[in-house]
């Protein structure tokens, strides 16, 4: 009975020290070594589609649901981009925010008719508890994001 | 009684025991993010906005806007970064509370996050977040909880058992997933 006993807590404790490292590391191994700024990337983002590219950068915002997405920002003042991840593979926490952010993923762009473009602000400005105004939306929408595989936050 | 029901029980009886913990952890997060679109079943978010004197200054620096609008609004934790998403407005990161300031207006918004203890720890485990060798115990528990369910099944004989009344109830759980399956999935 002892040793039942002894094994449960060595699974607790080995849960509690994977909760209190708080995961500086987040899904799988960064690989790449050079750094591609973020303004690079906004200012061509069709050069970079389908390519892998590691940024750095503040985080700005986190998911606040399911930690399945965070924004950081760019080297240049009024830009960000959205990182994505498989709901669940990994989990940004909120208390991110603020922290900075090494990410390596593949650069890719969502197509929106103008009817989608609205719909997807509607639902991004509920899920930030914003506000959103569809007058701001006039055609087609291309957004470009980074579809995250591993990232070190620090 | 037979050995296979003696050993059934046996079985039955220990492993439910060890179970008995990570059900009620898979039970708790399962109701918590079960209703994920009603409520955060990981933090508690408090949302805020106060109206400040503005800044008299007409050259933007963000250490003493910073400086100013947390003493403004009473903070005190120590700033961890900023932002500027747009011209007209500046964000501060302090440890918990993200600081959003409307430079048009100053209007301060605060968004203050608190993790809903147990709950949080809970829902980590539940949805695998730790991955690595928690991934193999949840495959584990997940066939110590059929196996439960399944030597359920024979424990009881007579009247009450499998061949009476438990196959009744048996097939009510079974066709209660399936009625739901054809109103929402076919």
């Amino acid at each position: 009975m002892k040793s039942v006993i002894y094994i449960l807590l060595s699974c607790l404790l080995l849960n509690i020290s994977l909760l209190a490292d708080d995961a500086k590391k987040f899904g799988k191994e960064i690989t790449l070594k050079e750094k591609t700024s973020i303004s690079k990337i906004l200012a061509n983002p069709k050069n970079f589609v389908g390519k892998k590219v590691l940024v750095e950068g503040t985080i700005v915002d986190v998911c606040s649901k399911r930690g399945c997405w965070m924004e950081i920002a760019s080297d240049k003042e009024f830009q960000k981009i959205k990182i994505k991840v498989k709901d669940g593979e990994i989990v940004f926490p909120m208390e991110s925010k603020g922290k900075s952010a090494l990410v390596e993923g593949e650069v890719y762009e969502i197509k929106l008719t103008k009817e989608e473009a609205i719909e997807f602000g509607k639902h991004e400005a509920e899920e930030k508890g914003t506000k959103f105004d569809p007058g701001t939306i006039k055609g087609p929408v291309t957004l470009y994001q980074i579809k995250g595989f591993g990232a070190l936050i620090k | 009684m037979s050995v296979v029901r003696k050993w059934l029980r046996v079985l039955h009886r220990d492993i439910g025991y060890v179970a008995t913990g990570l059900t009620v952890i898979y039970a708790i997060s399962g109701v918590a993010v079960n209703h994920v679109d009603e409520w955060n079943p990981n933090y508690i978010i408090e949302k805020t906005q106060t109206p400040i004197i503005p800044l008299d200054d007409s050259i933007f620096i963000a250490e003493k806007t910073a400086d100013y609008v947390i003493s403004q609004v009473g903070e005190k934790g120590k700033v961890k970064s900023y932002f500027r998403p747009d011209p007209e407005t500046f964000q501060i990161f302090l440890e918990g509370n993200t600081i959003s300031v409307d430079l048009k207006e100053w209007v301060v918004s605060q968004e203050k996050v608190k993790s809903r203890s147990l709950i949080r720890e809970t829902n980590f485990l539940h949805l695998n977040a730790p991955k690595k060798i928690w991934t193999y115990i949840a495959d584990i528990f997940a066939a110590a909880l059929a196996f439960l369910a399944i030597s359920g099944l024979f424990m009881i004989k007579g009247k009450n058992g499998i061949k009476g009344r438990g196959a009744w109830l048996t097939i009510a759980g079974f066709i209660i997933p399936v009625i739901f399956l054809i109103l929402y999935y076919y």
